[in-house]
């Protein structure tokens, strides 16, 4: 099957790097919310999205997510 | 006359070769041309020279069979560097000089650089030119160009035992040849079956760890997410100076408690809790070795590290510095340091600081690095005779300063610690100055000090908060490396040698598996190093390379062990070989796909962040339909449609600063006339005010 972020042949959903990029933004999920009171899950990946210093595989992450 | 015949003196350079003859020449040498070359005749007391240089290797290893699609490859031979492909011009001419040459000769002088390549240049052209003198040749070792040191080292010249050096740098350029023949046969191959069409794709054996630590970085760069944090900072007003101190707590972690210290602290006094200083003793820098030298100019000048090696030798061919392909950081005391001093005190620009450290007792700091070749980079005391090209001229007054600092006393800075409270809040400011510059004069604008004064101010002073101030930060992401601090990192790693560590950085983004001054790993790049990494694991691992450079290392020390060495690489590569050849399909496709995608749409250049859409890059691309280049936004597939035509003819170069109308990033745009600049905005008004 193929990478459901970038096309490139992969055993699961996502390829090595995307999941990494998956789990790193789970992982500043809680992180966010602590910082800003409350926030929800798809505001949370718009600002990921939209914040210049975010990775580029986890911008593209986050906009995939943002799609589900 | 010592016997028929005359002595050839082998040296690695013309300008080398120049420089030796005008050293021992009783009068002034005279030159000829043979086969083309350069060569210089001269008398020494009773003794007749002959004084022929090469031109780096001119012997390289290659495949007997030299069919570019066969592999494996086990068996290499030595052949002239021009015979097998390699751009060095003119290497079969200079061999024949130097063989018509030996016919003549008695005696038989390596002069090469003393270290493993020069011993590997000297000891291939004395085998394969000269027919088998390299037993028998004698060695002049020296580290500088200048008459003194030249003279000595041909006094001193003596037959080498065991030529440990030369065979680590024979073996090593086996290995290698080895390891990238191969790889790169295999990796070509399965790349170009779905691509239809032939792409080098290579590794070397220190590329490929090098490229380790640059996709490890890389995959943490792309998958950074920032988290937000607040740093919070007050002004206060004290005898009439006004300072700024952070929140000891700062930055802080939530939005609340930022708001929270502001509101607290808006309109409050504060008072000095603590004031403290300390005084602390920083000692000179430690001399330069090669890899110290390259990070100093990369950070005084942004010198890649392969540049500062060219201009490096290019000063040590002048005579004007000592060897640079050094890894000592230690100067001995036979350097003579008072009358190398004089000599470089010549210099007016030198001259002030000379005559105070002569003053002085001049006893050097020394580092940790020994290398019993050569000392440490240091000037020679010779003054330029030619004008120094700008970045021969700094790179030149680095190491001067350097040489002179190492002889300073110590510098004393001043830490001063500031607490204010504020209710039930606290914020610090930290201080420092320079009481005695210490080295730090000697070494000029390179001492990196910063410099934060901090007010007259006593514990128990109560002081008024001008201001308070609330900034939302993010974390940056991880550092990329720059040219520089990846050498640091094989440095420390022992990856590649002192000599070779640039040329492969250079190689990663000549590969353009790495683009830019920024180190940025291309798609490319990550799925060469991804293939490898889950097919041929070997290839890219740190402890592999690391290994073989003990082994090499303990070829160059006992002279022996090197067909086990390369039965070993060979032995390694095969096993390696066999990964790769059962997944050539899935390999070439991967590499094929990066490839494809690299090449057909090139992240040319990046001009700055769009101003559309705030978080995209604009960048220079070419249409996949029409062929011509445009600026367009990274964010296009995410929406943003921010995009601006660009002249077809000339080469557009980025500039730093924005467009003073619009704040559009600017380019520069070279063609046959004057380079002229241009805001890429269509509608910037500074186009409408000059009727564009």
């Amino acid at each position: 099957m193929k990478c459901l972020v970038c096309g490139v042949e992969t055993k699961a959903e996502l390829c090595g790097n995307h999941r990494k990029a998956k789990d790193a933004l789970e992982a500043a999920y809680p992180r966010w919310t602590r910082a800003y009171g409350e926030m929800d899950w798809r505001a949370f990946l718009d600002n990921v999205k939209r914040n210049p210093r975010t990775g580029q595989w986890a911008r593209e992450t986050a906009g995939f997510l943002e799609g589900i | 006359m010592k016997g028929e015949g005359y002595t050839l003196v082998i040296c690695e350079k013309p300008d080398a070769a120049r420089r030796v003859s005008e050293a021992l020449s009783d009068g002034r040498p005279s030159s000829q041309t043979v086969e083309g070359t350069t060569v210089y005749r001269l008398t020494r007391g009773k003794e007749e020279f002959v004084v022929c240089a090469a031109q780096g290797h001119v012997y390289g290893v290659s495949d007997p069979a030299d069919e570019r699609n066969v592999y494996p490859v086990f068996d290499v031979e030595w052949y002239a560097v021009d015979a097998v492909g390699d751009d060095a011009k003119g290497a079969s001419r200079r061999i024949d000089a130097i063989r018509r040459l030996s016919d003549g000769a008695a005696r038989f002088v390596n002069a090469c650089d003393f270290d493993v390549e020069g011993e590997t240049i000297g000891f291939n052209i004395l085998r394969y030119a000269c027919g088998g003198k390299e037993g028998s040749a004698l060695r002049a070792k020296f580290s500088t160009l200048t008459k003194e040191d030249l003279v000595r080292a041909f006094d001193e010249a003596e037959s080498q035992k065991g030529q440990g050096l030369a065979r680590a740098g024979r073996t090593r350029h086996a290995a290698d040849f080895i390891w990238g023949v191969n790889l790169s046969r295999v990796l070509s191959q399965a790349a170009r079956r779905p691509a239809q069409r032939y792409r080098t794709v290579s590794i070397g054996r220190v590329q490929g760890p090098t490229l380790g630590f640059l996709v490890d970085r890389e995959r943490a760069i792309r998958s950074f997410v920032p988290t937000p944090r607040w740093s919070v900072t007050a002004e206060f007003l004290a005898g009439g100076l006004s300072f700024t101190a952070e929140h000891v707590k700062s930055p802080m972690e939530a939005m609340k408690d930022a708001q929270r210290t502001v509101e607290n602290c808006l309109g409050s006094q504060g008072i000095v809790k603590s004031m403290s200083k300390k005084t602390v003793e920083v000692g000179p820098p430690v001399p330069f070795n090669i890899g110290d030298l390259q990070k100093e100019a990369y950070r005084a000048f942004g010198f890649p590290p392969s540049r500062t090696m060219r201009i490096a030798e290019k000063l040590y061919l002048d005579a004007l510095i000592s060897y640079p392909r050094t890894g000592s950081q230690y100067l001995p005391p036979s350097l003579g340091f008072e009358a190398l001093l004089r000599r470089l005190g010549k210099m007016k620009e030198y001259s002030h600081d000379i005559d105070e450290l002569l003053g002085m007792r001049l006893r050097p700091t020394q580092g940790r690095q020994y290398d019993q070749a050569h000392p440490a980079i240091h000037p020679t005391g010779d003054v330029p005779k030619r004008r120094l090209e700008r970045a021969e001229a700094s790179l030149f007054d680095l190491v001067v300063r350097r040489f002179l600092a190492v002889f300073g006393p110590n510098a004393t800075r001043e830490v001063s610690d500031l607490v204010v409270g504020v209710g039930e809040d606290a914020f610090r400011m930290v201080g420092q100055r320079t009481l005695k510059p210490g080295w730090m004069k000697y070494y000029g604008r390179y001492s990196k000090s910063r410099e934060v004064e901090i007010p007259a101010i006593s514990e128990g002073q109560t002081i008024k908060v001008e201001n308070i101030n609330s900034e939302e930060k993010f974390d940056e992401g991880p550092d990329r490396f720059s040219q520089a601090s990846l050498l640091q990192r094989m440095e420390a790693e022992n990856i590649g040698t002192k000599a070779t560590r640039a040329d492969a950085i250079q190689t990663l983004l000549d590969r353009s598996y790495v683009s830019g001054q920024r180190m940025e790993v291309t798609d490319l790049g990550i799925s060469v190093f991804e293939t490898l990494e889950e097919h041929a694991s070997q290839v890219t691992s740190t402890e592999l390379t690391r290994g073989l450079e003990s082994r090499l290392e303990a070829v160059e020390k006992s002279g022996g062990g090197e067909a086990e060495l390369l039965r070993e690489t060979v032995r390694t590569i095969a096993a390696q070989l066999v990964g790769l050849n059962a997944n050539e399909e899935a390999l070439g496709n991967s590499i094929a796909m990066a490839t494809a995608s690299s090449v057909a749409a090139p992240e040319l250049l990046v001009l700055g962040i769009c101003p559309v859409c705030k978080t995209g890059k604009l960048r220079v691309v070419k249409s996949r339909k029409t062929g011509k280049r445009f600026v367009g936004c990274s964010n296009y597939s995410s929406g943003c449609k921010a995009s601006a035509p660009l002249p077809q003819r000339g080469s557009v170069k980025p500039v730093t600063k924005p467009c003073p109308s619009c704040g559009w990033p600017m380019v520069a745009v070279f063609t046959r006339r004057v380079p002229w600049m241009l805001c890429v905005n269509v509608a910037c008004p500074s186009k409408r005010e000059k009727g564009h």
